[in-house]
């Protein structure tokens, strides 16, 4: 363990979270951070540890364990348990539960869960020093900027993509002709071929922007672009590019600078 | 550090005002969700005042949601009350959206006059 940092293990039960929200604030103390940053930190921890408490043991005693860890600029926050794992429950008459991950989520730089089954379950986060950056809503920046996906080519690209572009639509109010127009545009990215992406991965960035749906196809190779939009033409029926607001063949680069061309299409939440 | 404590205060126009201070999660939701179903039961309209609390986890906000859902079943007026100071309980109350969404109100004033309305009444 590193200099500053603590281990702690103790009973598993509501009560005790207090002492590791506690624990949790002296070291941020101890680390100069700010009262709203030690805020933050309480409620990370706090929830994580409330997943413990609520779901590993099933109200029979067992271990919560805790390991904070200063680093360069971050804490890395360790909250175990031994017990049989998160569980899907149907209802716990208890609306919370869908509020604690994303607080973690929030307001933390990033955080993991790992264990199983019987394996005990582990939830890693780090927290970096200073806050990360909201928008004005209150919600995380990163959250709006984008999402991106980077997939092997296989049978699996195509449910994946009419899902999470379902997904965002339906989040976005489309309404419901507009959302199966989205997952047609998004089944006509699926089939392109391995050979079109310039990294033998299909990309694919959306942005959730206000009541629409931009996305972002590629790194591409060059002319892959035209080809994938000559094969939205279907026969006698004009063409799946009339389902999006616009769509162009844009030129840009890759994440490691590499010139690329990609498809890029906005699609409205209303006709 | 305050560990969590919840004061009731019934008003001459037989609102009551439960007010939350120190430090409050798991360990405490269960008295919060006892009282706020107590004064269900006895049709009582209720402002939550979390201006005093130093900290509540998402125990409390669920608490919060299930008694402004309930309160509005059976229609009688529920309000919550806490400034926008930016300390740690309005952190958490615009992260998670619950300031709008529940919503949260900047005076007590405020709402008074919301659960006034929500339960038939003129203003106290």
């Amino acid at each position: 363990m590193s200099d500053g940092g603590f281990e702690l293990t103790l009973p598993a039960s509501a009560e005790n979270v207090m002492v590791v929200r506690q624990a949790i604030a002296g070291l941020g103390e101890g680390l100069g951070l700010d009262s709203s940053r030690i805020a933050d930190l309480k409620t990370v921890v706090t929830e994580a540890c409330n997943n413990v408490v609520l779901h590993a043991y099933d109200d029979e005693p067992g271990p919560l364990q805790v390991t904070a860890e200063p680093g360069d600029g971050e804490l890395e926050i360790r909250i175990a348990d031994e017990g049989h794992g998160f569980r899907p429950r149907a209802n716990e008459g208890d609306s919370s539960l869908g509020l604690g991950l994303p607080l973690i989520a929030a307001l933390s730089d990033s955080f993991e869960i790992s264990g199983g089954a019987g394996a005990g379950s582990r939830t890693t986060i780090r927290f970096g020093y200073a806050a990360p950056e909201f928008s004005e809503n209150g919600r995380p920046a990163e959250v709006e900027k984008e999402l991106a996906m980077a997939m092997t080519p296989g049978a699996t690209v195509k449910p994946v993509i009419a899902r999470v572009m379902g997904a965002l639509a339906a989040r976005a109010e489309f309404s419901v002709d507009r959302l199966a127009d989205t997952v047609l545009l998004g089944d006509a990215v699926s089939s392109s071929g391995e050979g079109d992406f310039s990294d033998g991965r299909v990309g694919i960035s959306i942005r959730d922007g206000e009541g629409t749906l931009d996305v972002r196809v590629g790194p591409l190779v060059e002319g892959a672009g035209e080809r994938m939009l000559a094969e939205m033409d279907v026969p006698g029926a004009g063409s799946l590019r009339s389902l999006a607001r616009t769509m162009e063949v844009t030129k840009g680069r890759t994440p490691e600078g590499e010139a690329a061309e990609f498809l890029e299409f906005e699609v409205d939440a209303k006709p | 550090m305050r560990t969590g404590e919840l004061a009731l205060e019934r008003n001459d126009s037989g609102l009551t005002v439960v007010t939350i201070s120190g430090e409050h999660d798991l360990s405490t939701a269960p008295n919060l969700r006892r009282r706020l179903d107590a004064l269900l039961d006895q049709g009582s309209p209720v402002v939550v005042d979390l201006s005093p609390a130093t900290f509540v986890d998402s125990s409390i906000l669920g608490a919060l949601l299930d008694g402004r859902r309930r309160f509005a079943e059976r229609g009688v007026g529920f309000a919550v009350v806490h400034s926008e100071d930016g300390d740690a309980v309005d952190r958490v109350l615009q992260v998670t959206g619950l300031r709008s969404e529940l919503p949260v109100h900047a005076e007590r004033e405020e709402a008074f006059a919301k659960v006034s309305g929500d339960s038939g009444n003129s203003p106290p």
